[in-house]
């Protein structure tokens, strides 16, 4: 079966609304398993106390906001490339969950960093840089609204993504070119300096989150192809139906 | 753990995510609903014509 055959919004459109609460169980199992360990299971940080359990949510949170920002511009590259319009609705729906990720990184990130370095906001290379993402995605998404053609839109906000790109390396890197307040990743390819259940609590929020942004992203997408294909003929036998 | 020291620092966390969490799902839901609305008018209309 060809790929373009999934490219098309109506095949999408079905599979999409099979997929989509799967993901979100998947998400609810998940995340519930992970936070039950994090909360409960996972032991007191000898230094930090209590109150290091906000890596649970903020650490995954920071993953997802640049995983989805990078699946984004591949979405965009693809739109720009193959002119394809479900890659650049695809990229319209991740916009808002991935700003939503960045928010709650900057947020539970300043209330971490309250009791522990003393400030809820510091100027520090890895915050500001993730700050820029925030303001990437709003960008993108008041960009991709601002024309009244949405192909337009599509390609103006496809340019600023792949322009945008560029932060993600910094932001990743942030830690280690500059001296940051800024701690360095506990968690790499190379390995992890971690108790175990306190990874596995992560590991498990950040699966959660992840299978949460697959799933909004597609129940998005098929509310965006009911917008822009209202007059489509498949569509108005899909609600005559 | 949400009642020590550092409570307050645990629930605007944990309270903060589980609202933007659930503030998109309601978003996401109300578009869909919106969507399927217009569609509905617009299919109505046709059939008035």
């Amino acid at each position: 079966m060809a790929w373009s055959y999934f490219a098309s919004p109506a095949t999408f459109y079905r599979l999409a609304g099979r997929m989509a609460p799967w993901f979100f169980a998947l998400a609810a199992i998940s995340g519930a398993l992970g936070l039950y360990i994090g909360l409960y299971v996972a032991p007191t940080d000898a230094q930090q106390g209590e109150v290091y359990r906000v890596i649970f949510i903020h650490v995954p949170a920071a993953w997802m906001s640049m995983f989805t920002y990078f699946v984004l511009a591949c979405y965009a590259a693809v739109s720009l490339t193959f002119n394809t319009r479900l890659a650049a609705m695809m990229a319209r729906a991740l916009a808002p969950t991935g700003a939503m990720f960045t928010f709650v990184a900057l947020w539970t990130g300043a209330f971490w960093g309250r009791p522990t370095w003393g400030t809820y906001w510091v100027w520090d290379a890895r915050i500001t840089s993730e700050l820029v993402l925030l303001f990437l995605y709003f960008g993108f998404i008041a960009l991709t609204n601002a024309f009244e053609d949405p192909r337009r839109g599509d390609r103006a906000g496809a340019l600023l993504a792949l322009i945008g790109v560029v932060n993600l390396p910094i932001i990743y890197f942030s830690v280690k070119w500059w001296n940051t307040l800024h701690q360095g990743s506990s968690v790499s390819f190379q390995g992890t300096s971690m108790h175990v259940q306190m990874l596995w609590a992560m590991l498990l929020v950040a699966f959660s989150f992840w299978m949460y942004t697959i799933g909004t992203s597609l129940v998005r997408c098929r509310a965006i192809i009911l917008e822009r294909e209202s007059r489509a003929r498949w569509v108005r036998e899909l609600k005559a139906a | 753990m949400f009642t020590t020291d550092h409570a307050f620092y645990l629930w605007m966390s944990y309270g903060a995510a589980a609202a933007a969490i659930v503030a998109e799902i309601v978003m996401l839901r109300l578009r869909r609903a919106r969507a399927a609305a217009r569609i509905e008018e617009e299919r109505d209309l046709e059939t008035t014509d």
